[in-house]
């Protein structure tokens, strides 16, 4: 208890640090600071920012769901007996995991129109290279996690008559997915981050959004900093919102 | 009622079951015994397809479950399995792990099924553990319930893999106890324990393996006072 209290104690301190400079910065141009910058300047930019946030969000959003069925299925796949399927995940796998992002990014951007003669929005472009970037990640954190559950538990269900299919899904699953947790919260934090690559293909994503009050202003320090803040508090709420889940998933272990 | 028919396993180049034949009456009590590695897992194992036999026959209930045909899943309602880590679910309490097999694989209601749960818990004298987590029970506990679960399912055999191998010691009665209690039923079991004191008391008739085949089979008084191989007197002289 009292090391609890310790923690959120330099916690709430931390955070008025960060406030009290902010709200000097903003105000007296961190004058206290020895500098002299110009965020009101930044301030009519706000529109963008928005939109910037609730693109990233989107584009995060999107790609950890469409990711997560996409790498629940490989992950399956990935511990079934199915000989050929396997291998073809795994190649898939290790190509994602083995090229660049911002490469994958600009393969479905530029590249596949040029080969299909379709075009491709960025938003849509982005949302498929994350899908299918984070796939590959999240089918080896789950595999991982499938594997260490005890083979013991599968073979309590299905001697007791469950089918496989429903062993893995009732009972495998659930417990693996408690475990690796931790790795699918790095996973999602690494894709909000990595998130702001689609500033590249032109969407207007958070960091696209400080590009442009950039290149009106001629400021750097401003926007980037803002933008950097921004992103700080995202994944600082993304991992409030695990440790709450992890928490409940732990129900089980107390005694 | 259970007839195994010269069934061999092997596990990459060692060959672990060399040809197994046993006959099991219903409601028979038999123990299996034999010094560690000789294959008395893998032949209880074999028995509800945990493991797969390389070759030979296992007909239960006149049903070869061997066959390509056969609906294990129908085969293993029928044949309850306890372990020697117990293997509860530790995500789920004492008696959602009792209910979750019922439920998913019988027609009956789930009222019937908590009712036949209950009872057994109370059988296995766990009544207050209902709402418990395994990773708040003992070891006698947990193996307990494990029992319970596996009768819930309510089968006809029932396999014991060496259920007190794992216990402290201070533990094991408890368990032998519950077991004791099962034998005097009608359900049939097959029984693989170091425990020979239990052994001597509980079972109609005793197996002895060794190095992957039976080498003897006779009721418990005759195996305990008279072995007729050197295997298995130099076994018991060593465990006894």
């Amino acid at each position: 208890m009292k090391k609890d209290e310790k923690k959120s104690l330099t916690i709430k301190m931390a955070i008025s640090l960060v406030l009290m400079l902010i709200i000097d910065c903003s105000l007296n141009n961190c004058q206290s600071l020895g500098l002299k910058l110009e965020f009101e300047r930044i301030f009519p930019f706000y529109k963008i920012f928005i939109n910037g946030i609730i693109n990233t969000f989107k584009i995060t959003g999107l790609s950890f769901i469409f990711g997560s069925i996409f790498g629940i299925l490989i992950a399956i796949i990935k511990v079934s007996k199915f000989k050929i399927l396997k291998l073809l995940a795994r190649f898939y796998t290790s190509v994602f995991r083995g090229t660049p992002l911002l490469v994958q990014v600009f393969l479905i951007y530029f590249a596949t129109p040029q080969i299909f003669n379709c075009d491709i929005s960025s938003y849509n472009a982005a949302v498929i290279a994350f899908s299918f970037n984070s796939a590959a990640y999240i089918s080896e954190i789950l595999r991982g996690g499938i594997e260490s559950i005890d083979r013991g538990q599968t073979e309590a269900a299905i001697a007791l008559g469950v089918s496989r299919e429903n062993a893995m899904l009732d009972i495998v699953f659930p417990q693996a997915i408690k475990n690796v947790l931790p790795a699918l919260v790095n996973e999602t934090i690494a894709l909000l981050k990595e998130s702001s690559l689609v500033s590249t293909i032109g969407m207007i994503d958070m960091m696209r959004a400080a590009q442009i009050a950039m290149n009106s202003t001629y400021l750097a320090f401003e926007p980037f900093l803002i933008v950097a803040i921004l992103y700080y508090v995202l994944v600082m709420f993304f991992t409030f919102i695990a440790s709450l889940l992890e928490r409940r998933l732990k129900k089980s272990d107390r005694n | 009622m259970i007839e195994i028919k010269k069934i061999k396993k092997s596990f990459g180049r060692s060959e672990v079951l060399k040809g197994i034949d046993l006959k099991i009456q219903k409601g028979e009590v038999i123990v299996v015994i034999g010094s560690s590695g000789s294959g008395k897992s893998t032949l209880l194992r074999c028995i509800n397809l945990l493991e797969i036999p390389d070759n030979g026959q296992i007909i239960i209930n006149g049903e070869n479950i061997m066959d390509k045909n056969a609906d294990i899943q129908k085969i293993r309602k029928n044949v309850g399995m306890v372990f020697q880590n117990f293997n509860l679910f530790p995500q789920k309490n004492v008696i959602e792990n009792m209910i979750y097999a019922p439920l998913r694989t019988k027609k009956n209601s789930r009222n019937e099924i908590e009712q036949k749960s209950r009872d057994l818990l109370k059988r296995v004298g766990l009544s207050d553990k209902e709402k418990s987590y395994p990773s708040s029970l003992s070891g006698g506990q947990k193996q307990r319930i494990a029992i319970a679960r596996a009768l819930a399912m309510e089968p006809e055999v029932l396999l014991f893999d060496e259920p007190t191998s794992a216990l402290d010691p201070e533990m094991v009665k408890e368990v032998l106890e519950v077991i004791r209690e099962l034998a005097t039923t009608n359900i049939t079991m097959i029984i693989v324990t170091h425990e020979m004191g239990f052994a001597k008391e509980v079972a109609d008739r005793i197996c002895f393996i060794d190095q992957g085949v039976i080498t003897e089979d006779s009721s418990s008084k005759d195996f305990f006072e008279n072995q007729k191989t050197i295997r298995a007197k130099e076994f018991l002289e060593k465990v006894l």
